[in-house]
């Protein structure tokens, strides 16, 4: 049997690299759906990855490909994107590639909103270094670096790229995977800078130190934590504490995309730069 | 992206902010620097303010878009080689310009453009360092991080300019050497030849332009006589659909970890600049098998050096003078023919021997390589090298 998504997979390169009940195939399978059904043509479509275990999923798409270095993916793609706006440019990065070593570059594309889709796997571990802590660890996680628990609290990455600028914000989870192609989708069509995090499980580097080392068990803890915007509106803080607010948590179809604004400008300097001559006659 | 809507002559006009129809014209380094890239196609600068450089970013941010090209300033240096990588992989010729701090911070996506094989155009104009330094004064001091910086075996092609005339045209051949091989070039310049002025002459603009007869710019276009060195032209949309990693990778793209394939890998990377190192170094000898002593120089050094000559010519020392645009790969050749017809090989540096070093590897053998340095923030003047041609041969006589 094959799968449509076969499509855009290099099946040739499988077996992944992914542990068992890692959740980064899902979420790939979730974007590959996603750009199917937007007809996306591999001759325009780009995806830009950094260095870590949601990074190599580009190693298995069959796009024009781009893997990047540790933290870079969102800059290497604004170049991508600026050069070829024609281009549709998607970043699938990771907590730590994303929003530690890469979180400037994160929050400046969020600001600029340029039309990229910037797709974060957040498994709150860095997991391809063997278990280190992440910036979007809990409070109390284990990790290789956090062996007596954490004590620093975790990035909100979806208020911090809304407040940045980002357009488009949503969440979503491995567990609800027709909701997460039905983000990412909406993400990609979306004109302007779309942020869609992908709480994602991993078993074996957080799992197995944080006392949760069953996929399923994994992915069921995710979806009965989860909240829908409108139902987390009438919440306290207090009362939202270990929930996973998902769906779209912000969406602003007007905001001026960068792109589009840089063209305008750059087209009225040239026609102000060919007419030299009516500029000496005055 | 948007086409010239100017005709040439209308250009250089535009570009200069005046009318180009002079015998000559005075202009600063950093924008003879930004013109030359223009000139040369460059169409893509990303960057991040620094000085002494900022100017050939400002020269671009103000000229660029009308040109049909791309600006952006970018959150930091990182991020401005990494956006320049984006837009060279697409098949743009891009470039940015920084000073040594800035230089810094791009080393590690330097070595991912070595690897993945993408043309891309890096001018440092160097302050004195290290750390913040003096950030306006002059300075060789990154000669070896140009060649070393990133880390693992890479190639290097780095060419340094020597006044103004030079920033336009050793950029127009730092972009032409990236695209015929396929690898990041890095033009060193300094505070002094960056933002001083000097009359350069229009005529310079049309001898050096590159046409397309001279040079082939289809983006991936990989001259035949490279086609064994240079791997995969990655050009993102061009029909095909690459995977571009810098992991160590075969023939398609794709990560390998394969002993041999890495080791064939790693190697024609590296022979694809050393051997083609006579293409690649460029070199003018003054007083060529007339002296006694050779001073070797490079960039602001090299204007010293030559007025070192003209003086040591008055006062009847027999002095040559070899003046490098290129310093790596390095002109082996050139030395070494010139060291076995010396007593001395001089070489004043704005450092404390870093090229003397590489030179004294490669002629220690025929002569007496001796290094001259400085590093306050003030050039050499010519008397002070020759009070040391005339120490050196003094000595050497009273021996």
């Amino acid at each position: 049997m094959s799968l449509e998504i076969e499509e855009f997979l290099h099946t040739e390169r499988l077996p992944h690299i992914w542990c068992p009940g890692c959740g980064n195939g899902i979420v790939t399978a979730a974007f590959l759906r996603a750009a199917l059904d937007l007809g996306l043509k591999r001759e325009s479509t780009v995806v830009v990855s950094g260095i870590g275990c949601s990074s190599r999923a580009s190693n298995y798409i069959d796009l024009g490909t781009v893997h990047s270095i540790h933290g870079r993916a969102i800059a290497v793609a604004t170049g991508i994107k600026m050069a070829r706006p024609n281009f549709t440019v998607i970043v699938l990065t990771g907590d730590g590639d994303g929003a530690a070593i890469g979180g400037n570059h994160l929050i400046h594309a969020c600001r600029r909103n340029i039309d990229l889709t910037c797709v974060l796997f957040n498994n709150q571990i860095y997991g391809m270094t063997g278990g280190q802590l992440s910036p979007t660890m809990e409070v109390g996680g284990r990790a290789t670096t956090a062996p007596h628990g954490h004590v620093e609290p975790p990035f909100d990455l979806c208020r911090l790229t809304e407040a940045a600028g980002a357009s488009f914000v949503a969440r979503g989870t491995a567990g609800h995977i027709r909701q997460l192609e039905k983000l990412i989708k909406k993400g990609i069509a979306h004109p302007g800078f779309a942020f869609i995090e992908a709480v994602v499980p991993c078993p074996t580097e957080y799992g197995r130190r944080n006392g949760t080392a069953n996929a399923p068990r994994m992915l069921d803890d995710e979806r009965t934590r989860s909240i829908s915007k409108a139902k987390a509106a009438g919440l306290s803080r207090q009362e939202l504490a270990g929930k996973i607010v998902t769906g779209i948590l912000h969406e602003d179809t007007t905001a001026p995309e960068f792109l589009q604004a840089y063209t305008a400008d750059a087209r009225a300097q040239a026609e102000e730069a060919s007419a030299p001559a009516a500029k000496e006659q005055k | 992206m948007l086409n010239c809507p100017m005709h040439m002559d209308q250009w250089h006009s535009h570009l200069l902010g005046e009318r180009v129809d002079q015998s000559s014209l005075v202009i600063q380094g950093n924008r003879a620097c930004a013109l030359g890239a223009l000139d040369a196609g460059v169409r893509f600068f990303a960057g991040y303010p620094i000085s002494p450089s900022s100017e050939i970013m400002e020269a671009m941010a103000d000229r660029l878009p009308a040109a049909g090209g791309v600006f952006i300033q970018m959150e930091d240096e990182i991020a401005s080689i990494c956006a320049c990588i984006g837009a060279a992989l697409t098949g743009e010729l891009a470039m940015t310009a920084t000073s040594g701090p800035g230089f810094s911070l791009m080393q590690e996506a330097l070595g991912y453009a070595i690897m993945v094989e993408t043309p891309l155009l890096i001018v440092n104009v160097m302050r004195v360092g290290p750390s913040t330094g003096r950030p306006t004064a002059p300075s060789q001091g990154d000669v070896m991080q140009a060649r070393w910086g990133t880390h693992g075996d890479h190639p290097a092609i780095v060419l340094a300019a020597s006044n103004v005339a030079d920033m336009y045209r050793l950029t127009m051949a730092a972009v032409r050497f990236a695209q015929r091989f396929r690898t990041p070039v890095i033009l060193l310049a300094d505070q002094l030849v960056g933002q001083m002025r000097e009359s350069f002459s229009p005529e310079l603009i049309g001898r050096y332009r590159l046409t397309s007869g001279d040079f082939d710019f289809t983006p991936g276009y990989i001259h035949p006589d490279l086609a064994r060195e240079v791997h995969r032209p990655h050009v993102l949309g061009s029909g095909s659909h690459p995977h571009v990693t810098g992991l160590f990778h075969d023939d398609t793209g794709f990560p390998t970890n394969d002993p041999e394939k890495s080791d064939s890998f790693l190697r024609e990377l590296y022979n694809k600049v050393a051997h083609h190192r006579n293409e690649l170094c460029l070199y003018d000898v003054k007083n060529e098998g007339k002296g006694r002593v050779c001073i070797v120089a490079y960039g602001s050094c090299a204007r010293t050096a030559r007025a070192a000559w003209k003086l040591a010519d008055q006062e009847g020392l027999p002095v040559e003078v070899l003046h490098l645009y290129t310093l790596f790969p390095l002109p082996v050749e050139i030395i070494q023919q010139v060291a076995r017809r010396v007593e001395f090989m001089l070489i004043p540096e704005l450092n404390l021997g870093q090229y003397a070093h590489e030179v004294r590897k490669m002629a220690e053998q025929w002569t007496t390589v001796i290094g001259m340095g400085k590093i306050d923030g003030t050039l050499f003047t010519p008397r002070e090298i020759l009070d040391r041609i005339a120490e050196l041969i003094g000595k050497y006589e009273s021996v």
